[in-house]
């Protein structure tokens, strides 16, 4: 999971990065005049050479990993052919055809995208309201702070199992339940199991939305709040038309990042369930993993990891173009 | 930021692949060793690399077993011994699939019996020949049950056991003489029968796990083979026969029917169950080896219970129908090495050091596995390894075939997906039907993979 791991870092720091930046400018539109003179400074002479050892290991740990992953995914690769596995026989599209047509891979799909999405949808708003609430100064807010963190700094690995430990039939999420009366049934068997998996990652991932939301609230500008003040706004219209802008940026990098960890997220469902997985839970990375490491099926695994990748990319593509993340001339993506 | 959002789609197949290509792994460069005059391997100024895995109830005398037996092997060959463990089935594989893509890592692993098949289908480990046999020691050295699961066929293995761990079950000595039974169940029908006699308020008969991620599979695989299916006939999986069904609607049974476990066991693994029996709880604990001995020497029922052969009569049955008794499937651990290891002759002077008759005795009596080797198994004397060193000689092989993984998950899959239905308290027959049917139908794909490969 260490790619997760640098995910969750690198915007971060991004965001932090350029939040003192609006201070140097005024109005919404910070650093636009700015900007233009800076690229033509920035580009002239630029040291590009520096780029080549990243570069190199962009190429060697990203790149290379995935022509493998797509080469395998036209072998016939299992354990019968594993030990000489680049004379495997080419069977060509038969692995996709495979996936798609005789494996549970679209039913995964549908699965993690709905509960990342839901996730997301719950997160969001948990976050951003954590963020106002200890916006401003109160005793004992830096206490409060840590506290919203504690969830995001456990390991998936602890989260799983500590919720595994509570959720089990006759457990303590039960017994609770059972003083008011409710009776919910199996929490990690059966239909359920999917709600089972959004509480847990809803649980585990909102302070991931809540430090962003954090980082785009401290670059509004105390003149900002104070003009706001003498127009009369209240604090509805004040946190609507006036600090939600600012939080457009992180906000709409948070959902993505959140997406795609969530998609990725192998580690919660896995120690939740256990394999083979309730059918309501078999998320891709699930199924990739069961066919690769259960089944040896290596060359149709690849086919679904592949699958799958081209279906993320498709709405990740026209949502990046609509949030205009990947733009160097919005404030969302200041380098 | 352009990059940053590649980096996150790419993680996706970089997981899968860079699990599968792997980064390479520590090799040992070392060239062969060579036999000196008095017929002893030398391997002076030689590291053998040896991967085991973790034994986590004994993580002090792990260790401390590890450093003897180098010493020993050190002074008997001149060669160090390097172990590396892995602590997980997955940490495992991963290790393997690495080092039979790469063409080097460990000369010697320790696998699980049941995951052999797997191995040897990769042809990457060493089939031994006659010569082999008798470097290790001779093939006579071995209790003759344990090579079952070895190889495909009598010429053609791969596996040198090392250890057996038989699955037996434990029954409560109080709670059985309180309900007037004189003598544990020899079949599953007279079991669920003594279970019911037992049951009482929080007291249930049976203790057992339908979570846990294997039992599940090994009572299924039990009682088919004792009605005289053994699942995998030459090419064609037989998931789809009779037996099958009523294997698991005698396992589900206990709980819907016959109400003799604890209703919150189907969110048990073993270790609930272990524990629930620990605390007298429950009249037998079912699939349980002899590795549950510290918990229960220190619990409430310590010297109070017993070991004993699981039932070996299929449901609805009055006699075994398998060849054998099939008590167990065979169970423990073998040792393989690795075909591209360039001191394979040094592996084989410390596999027979390892499965010599003294140092089998010394293993189990600090980790508690019962010897592979036939000699040491017939010199255990403790009343209370009998049952265990029974059920080791009348331990019977899961099928040997590369696509037993896949038959595996799918028997064990249709426990996962009906555990619902089992919380509900009825099993429905045809939504049991339709499950068993998808296992068998995925299970046939691979075998035929398998018959091709």
């Amino acid at each position: 999971m260490s790619t997760d791991a640098s995910h969750e870092v690198r915007p971060a720091d991004t965001a932090a990065g350029r939040a003192p930046r609006p201070a140097d400018d005024t109005g919404r539109q910070p650093g636009h005049k700015g900007g233009l003179r800076r690229k033509g400074l920035s580009e002239r002479n630029r040291p590009l050479w520096m780029l080549i050892p990243g570069g190199a290991l962009m190429i060697i740990i990203i790149v290379v990993p995935l022509l493998l992953g797509i080469y395998m995914s036209v072998l016939n690769l299992d354990q019968y052919t594993l030990r000489k596995w680049i004379s495997a026989p080419l069977i060509g599209a038969e692995n996709f055809v495979e996936a798609v047509t005789n494996s549970p891979l679209l039913h995964a799909v549908w699965l993690s995208v709905s509960y990342s999405l839901l996730a997301m949808v719950v997160t969001l708003p948990l976050g951003i309201a954590a963020a106002v609430a200890t916006q401003n100064a109160f005793k004992g807010r830096a206490v409060i702070r840590s506290i919203f963190l504690i969830p995001y700094v456990l390991p998936s690995f602890v989260v799983a199992t500590v919720w595994r430990t509570m959720l089990q039939p006759g457990g303590i999420v039960d017994e609770a339940l059972a003083t008011v009366g409710i009776h919910v049934g199996l929490w990690l068997n059966g239909p359920q199991t999917f709600w089972t998996l959004v509480l847990v990652q809803i649980w585990a991932s909102w302070p991931f939305i809540y430090l962003l939301a954090l980082s785009g609230l401290q670059s509004v500008d105390h003149e900002v709040h104070e003009a706001s003040a003498l127009d009369g706004a209240l604090w509805w219209n004040k946190l609507r038309y006036v600090v939600f802008p600012y939080l457009k940026g992180p906000l709409s990098l948070a959902f993505l990042i959140g997406m795609l960890h969530h998609i990725n997220n192998f580690t919660l469902p896995f120690v939740l369930f256990g394999v083979p997985a309730p059918a309501d839970v078999e998320v891709l990375p699930i199924l990739t993993y069961v066919t690769s490491f259960q089944s040896f099926r290596f060359g149709l695994s690849a086919a679904m990891a592949f699958i799958s990748l081209v279906l993320i990319a498709i709405p990740l593509f026209v949502y990046l173009r609509a949030v205009k993340l990947d733009d160097a001339d919005t404030p969302g993506a200041k380098k | 930021m352009r990059f940053k959002s590649t980096t996150g789609l790419a993680a996706i197949v970089t997981a899968a692949a860079l699990a599968l290509t792997g980064c390479g792994s520590g090799g040992s460069g070392n060239s062969g060793g060579s036999t000196n005059a008095n017929g002893k391997v030398d391997g002076t100024g030689k590291t053998l690399n040896v991967l085991v895995g973790v034994l986590s109830q004994y993580p002090e005398q792990q260790k401390q077993w590890q450093s003897d037996i180098a010493a020993k092997f050190k002074a008997e060959t001149g060669a160090d011994v390097k172990f590396e463990t892995f602590a997980s089935a997955n940490d495992e594989l991963t290790r393997i699939q690495t080092s039979v893509v790469s063409g080097q890592g460990p000369d010697i692993y320790g696998l699980g019996t049941t995951f052999t098949p797997t191995a040897y289908a990769t042809k990457a480990f060493v089939t031994l020949s006659d010569d082999d046999w008798k470097a290790v020691g001779g093939k006579d050295r071995f209790n003759q049950a344990a090579l079952g699961i070895s190889g495909p066929d009598k010429d053609h293995q791969a596996g040198i056991p090392f250890v057996s761990r038989p699955f037996v079950m434990a029954y409560n000595k109080d709670l059985l003489a309180a309900a007037g039974i004189d003598k544990p169940a020899t079949s599953w029908d007279e079991l669920a029968a003594q279970a019911k006699k037992m049951t009482k308020g929080d007291t249930y008969g049976i203790a057992t796990g339908y979570k846990d991620n294997f039992d599940p599979w090994k009572f299924i695989w039990a009682m088919s083979v004792q009605a005289g299916n053994p699942l995998v006939d030459g090419n064609k999986l037989k998931m789809d026969d009779p037996t099958v069904k009523k294997a698991y609607e005698t396992y589900f049974g206990w709980l819907t029917n016959d109400k003799v476990v604890d209703p919150a066991s189907v969110g048990w693994s073993n270790s609930n169950a272990v524990a629930a029996f620990a605390s007298g709880k429950a009249g037998y604990l079912m699939m349980t080896t002899s590795s549950s001995i510290p918990t229960l020497d220190k619990s409430a029922i310590a010297g109070k219970y017993e070991y004993t052969l699981m039932p070996t009569i299929a449901p609805g049955e009055t006699q075994s129908k398998s060849d054998g008794d099939a008590a167990s499937i065979l169970s423990g651990d073998n040792l393989v090495v690795a075909d591209y290891s360039k001191q394979k002759d040094l592996a084989f002077a410390y596999i027979k050091l390892i499965t010599s008759k003294d140092e089998q005795l010394n293993y189990q009596k600090t980790f508690g596995d019962l010897p592979a080797n036939a000699e040491a198994l017939a010199s255990l004397t403790d009343p209370k390894l009998k049952p265990l060193a029974d059920a080791a000689a009348k331990s019977k092989a899961t099928p040997f075939t590369g696509a037993w993984g896949d038959i595996q998950l799918g028997l064990l899959n249709v426990t996962v997906q009906s555990v619902p239905d089992l919380a509900a308290g009825k099993v429905d027959e045809s939504a049991l039907e339709q499950r068993i049917k998808d296992a068998q139908n995925k299970g046939q794909a691979s075998l035929d993979r398998a018959s091709k490969g």
